[in-house]
């Protein structure tokens, strides 16, 4: 650090002061609209009408909020397993193209990435539907005899969701796999390793911190996601998110809402830190096994 | 040609065709929707029928679209800005090294883009609910703004963070004050950056339904009257609004890569900085 020749101390502590106040702004921002909303939900959970954590026995005693809970977390895991599927071949064959064509896969990526979610959700909608798209070709092909139906129920909120929510898992996933020295592998192979070989005891390991936190990401994602479960469902497709809807809009439970979300926070952020903690597990495990 | 170059091949094949598939599943709803909003048939037909801009002519005509996109217009520009100025002095600031609990604030401001929307949405319902913002343009743009903040504080840290800090110390040693070294040093060499980070904002508020559809009471954004009437029924002036948000994301996304060239990849989260 250079500071002035004159007062070096003094400088250093005025120049720190300025600096330190342009955080400010900002931070008072962030408080108001972000920090405080998320932190008095706590103690709105547990008054109105009485004080206490009746709310919470409610969320987890009544049956019916219990079945939206697990079912939710299931719908996530199916989300989150599916999405690897998706989109981990995908990340690889992207990060093996050459610069040029990289490029061009990636903004293919991209544009979906970036165009609104409900755009995508209605596009789904039209080709979905009993007389959309993907059903006249399943029809064509001889696949089904009778159109399917997948609007208003799990299978197309699944679709939908995995659709849209699979670029947050390939994006990290490119960059994670392009950051690999490609003369590990080669180094495995002349050394007489199989592909296959090298692929899944050099290569692979090496994508598993990204893989991990890219999984955790779309877990939570799919744990609270409202928009598309919300169209492709139309209300039949009960998740955490629409509950909350209905327990704001339609009921005005507040004490209960507040419960829901202050539970989906801490599971929010209870799967980040442990994506956090899996991941340096694996950095940990590479270091000793090298 | 032996068993293993084969199979080898074969894996390659493989992993490119299915690759292939999965942008193609990708891309295919993106892509539906353009050739759709031509349409001239009454109804959703895909292949469309004929070429019309009927669709297009009602969505201009319908008066509650117009406030929408003006409601919209009002909010995104007044968020995006409020997140530049407050966004980039923060990532100025921290990155610096000159703010105590560094760490901490810089990852809480991060949250707002890892918080599932939902659980804002209902935070901020209760809160403004006590404070009478519901409803109101300042709570909506309060909101809109910490929803843009992330994306302007990441984008622009990345850029103090490359810039090397001797430049500043020069000046400073020639006799600039610190706002005059933040305005005619700093700010100019981070100009692409600054600018690709207010277009980020300004597409974030632009999109953003789920905290509007909670906390906006009876004023309407585009996404917000969207989400209202897919939830209904199906409406083919949707087809027409969404064709527009493509081109308009597409606009965006070719200036953000014009300001930025390759660096744009560290920014949308392809490469590692």
């Amino acid at each position: 650090m250079a500071s002035s020749p004159a007062l070096p101390f003094a400088g250093g502590i005025r120049r720190r002061l300025d600096r330190g106040v342009l955080v400010l702004p900002g931070l008072t921002l962030l408080t108001l609209g972000f920090l405080m909303p998320l932190a008095l939900l706590l103690p709105q959970s547990v008054q109105d009408p009485d004080l206490g954590f009746g709310a919470y026995g409610r969320l987890f005693g009544e049956p019916v909020y219990l079945h939206i809970v697990l079912n939710t977390a299931r719908l996530a895991v199916i989300a989150t397993i599916c999405c690897i599927a998706f989109g981990y071949p995908l990340a690889l064959w992207i990060s093996r193209l050459g610069p040029r064509m990289r490029i061009v896969a990636l903004v293919a990526l991209v544009l979906p990435f970036w165009v609104s979610i409900l755009v995508r959700t209605y596009s789904w909608i039209v080709l979905l539907g009993r007389e959309g798209v993907v059903n006249t070709v399943l029809m064509r092909l001889g696949i089904v005899d009778q159109p399917l139906s997948f609007l208003y129920r799990e299978l197309g909120v699944m679709i939908g969701t995995i659709n849209i929510l699979a670029p947050f898992f390939v994006m990290p996933m490119v960059a994670a796999m392009s950051a690999i020295d490609p003369r590990l592998s080669q180094a495995a192979l002349s050394l007489g390793a199989s592909r296959f070989q090298a692929f899944w005891r050099v290569f692979f390991p090496l994508t598993v911190p990204a893989l991990v936190t890219g999984a955790f990401l779309v877990f939570i994602m799919t744990f609270g996601f409202y928009v598309t479960p919300a169209i492709i469902g139309g209300g039949r497709v009960k998740m955490l998110a629409t509950l909350l809807d209905y327990l704001i809009n339609t009921s005005s439970d507040w004490s209960l809402a507040a419960a829901l979300s202050f539970f989906l926070l801490l599971v929010t952020l209870g799967v980040f830190m442990l994506a956090r903690a899996l991941a340096g597990l694996a950095r940990v495990g590479r270091r000793r096994s090298q | 040609m032996n068993w293993q170059a084969l199979s080898s091949r074969l894996s390659d094949a493989a992993l490119a065709l299915w690759s292939l598939f999965a942008l193609f599943l990708l891309l295919a709803p993106v892509l539906v929707v353009v050739p759709m909003s031509f349409s001239a048939s009454k109804g959703l037909e895909f292949p469309p029928q004929g070429f019309s801009l009927h669709w297009y002519g009602k969505l201009f005509a319908d008066p509650l679209w117009i406030e929408a996109l003006r409601t919209s217009l009002v909010l995104a520009a007044t968020s995006s800005l409020l997140a530049l100025a407050a966004g980039s002095l923060a990532a100025y600031a921290l990155v610096r090294n000159s703010v105590v609990w560094r760490e901490a604030i810089a990852a809480s401001f991060i949250g707002p883009m890892v918080v599932p929307p939902v659980v804002l949405a209902v935070a901020a319902y209760l809160v403004y609910a006590r404070l009478g913002l519901l409803g109101t343009m300042p709570g909506l743009v309060l909101a809109h703004t910490v929803l843009s903040l992330p994306f302007v504080v990441m984008i622009v840290s990345n850029a103090v963070a490359a810039f090397d800090e001797r430049i500043e110390q020069a000046a400073i040693s020639l006799g600039a004050s610190r706002a005059t070294v933040l305005t005619r040093v700093v700010a100019p060499a981070l100009m692409p950056h600054l600018l690709v980070s207010w277009l980020f904002a300004f597409a974030v508020s632009f999109d953003e339904v789920v905290l509007t559809f909670f906390i906006a009471g009876v004023h309407t954004t585009i996404p917000k009257k969207m989400f209202i009437t897919l939830r209904n029924e199906i409406d083919p002036t949707v087809t027409a609004v969404s064709a527009l948000l493509i081109a308009v994301t597409v606009l965006i996304g070719v200036i953000a890569v014009l300001l930025l060239k390759r660096r744009i990849l560290t920014v949308v989260g392809a490469e590692k900085t």
